[in-house]
């Protein structure tokens, strides 16, 4: 069952999300905003940049237009390989709403680890481009493992757990030799470990503050890279874990398609030290 | 830290690009864009993408085409630093009560970047100028 999910992903949906998303280009309901405003799938699902959530909202809908998006993303890390099918939708760029399915494959321990995330982030006010304080969004995420049973040998709480998080994004024009630069904050609360992964709460502490950050110089309008920062706590004593780093790389081929490529350096997971690898995200948008 | 590992080298290098542009670039932006003809011909490639646009070109039902193409012409070479004053009218009078909404305001701004690269102007020139006219979102939006 578990390897026809896997099948199903690779298979049937990635070629599915690549046609679709090319069959439309250049199409019209395409949303208005500029190509590469609406980020790309954050691998819990919301508009982000892979590790984080930004404040802007998924596609390039407008105050007047309605957008979704469909992502696979992957990440072959030394021990463990992570699996994330997402799909997001923006209403009127006032509310997004997204639902992911996270698989983490333990390669070297055995198993697998899978949980659910809907989220929820919603516009409070400005505009990525024109606003001079950026765009600010508050967002939710109710986060569900399949089975909690390994979390909770490791000392977590519970098997589902909720993020509350505010984020600010703002492109500044001309910024980094005359190429335009995007800045991305988060303050989240969350008791995840993980990410949730691991279950929520633990024998440390309670919930905690944490922050990330990014950012991403548009080295033309189509391609940005930058860097991702997500502080994570620490509060299971049986599995130590470390702070998220990533370098990365988007393509926007139009407006439907994007192609994110991305290094990753994810310390300590589940006791196995300094995970690092790639990371690969499709995302189609309508 | 791990994280200064890769963020020193790529900030410094940010860093030394952004300084080394700063002190080559003398030009004004509005000689940078191409001048007048440059943006004579970007603003009527970018009319041409309006006219294709029904939900856009309504707004210029009622407008004498050829003076408003030499009115925002004007503009942008008077906010680029150019040889010229734009004395139209204010931004908020300009748009006021036309039932221009985001989604109207993003495709003209796309129309405008599309246009700037069609004519060649170079990538930093379009940044620097769409950054000068993103300020004035705020005053087209004002009377909607």
């Amino acid at each position: 069952m578990r390897i026809s999910t896997r099948q199903v992903i690779t298979k049937i949906m990635l070629p599915i999300i690549f046609a679709l998303g090319l069959a439309v280009s250049s199409q019209a309901f395409a949303g208005s905003r500029l190509i590469g405003t609406g980020g790309v799938g954050a691998i819990e699902g919301a508009a982000g940049g892979g590790l984080s959530p930004w404040a802007l909202l998924s596609s390039t809908a407008s105050g007047q237009e309605v957008g979704s998006t469909a992502t696979v993303s992957r990440a072959w890390l030394d021990d463990y390989r992570l699996t994330v099918e997402a799909a997001s939708a923006n209403i009127y760029d006032r509310v997004e709403v997204s639902v992911a399915r996270q698989t983490l494959d333990l390669d070297t321990l055995g198993g697998e680890l899978e949980q659910t995330i809907v989220g929820t982030k919603v516009r409070l006010f400005g505009d990525l481009l024109y606003h001079p304080w950026g765009i600010w969004s508050a967002g939710i995420q109710h986060k569900n493992l399949a089975d909690d049973s390994i979390p909770k040998a490791l000392g977590a709480n519970h098997g589902q757990g909720n993020d509350v998080y505010l984020s600010a994004s703002k492109l500044i024009f001309s910024a980094v030799a005359g190429r335009n630069l995007l800045l991305n904050a988060t303050l989240r609360n969350t008791d995840a470990n993980q990410g949730g992964l691991l279950g929520f709460g633990g024998n440390n502490r309670g919930r905690d503050w944490v922050a990330e950050g990014s950012f991403g110089v548009f080295m033309t309008p189509k391609w940005v890279v930058g860097m991702e920062y997500r502080q994570k706590p620490d509060r299971l004593s049986a599995a130590q874990e470390d702070d998220w780093q990533s370098l990365y790389s988007a393509y926007f081929f139009n407006k439907h398609v994007s192609l994110t490529a991305a290094w990753l350096s994810l310390g300590d997971i589940a006791g196995l030290a300094s995970q690092k690898g790639a990371y690969a995200s499709l995302q189609a948008t309508f | 830290m791990r994280f200064h590992r890769y963020a020193t080298p790529l900030l410094m290098t940010l860093w030394l690009t952004g300084c080394a542009t700063q002190h080559t670039d003398k030009a004004s932006l509005y000689t940078r864009l191409g001048g007048m003809q440059t943006i004579d011909s970007v603003v009527e490639n970018m009319l041409y993408r309006v006219a294709d646009d029904p939900e856009v070109v309504v707004f210029f039902a009622n407008t004498n085409i050829d003076h408003f193409a030499e009115a925002f012409a004007t503009q942008l070479c008077d906010i680029s630093d150019g040889p010229c004053q734009y004395e139209g009218p204010p931004m908020d009078r300009a748009h006021q009560h036309m039932g221009i909404n985001d989604a109207h305001f993003n495709r003209v701004v796309e129309y405008l970047a599309n246009a700037m690269a069609d004519e060649g102007v170079p990538l930093a020139a379009q940044n620097e100028l769409l950054g000068r006219l993103a300020p004035l979102y705020d005053d087209v939006m004002r009377l909607q």
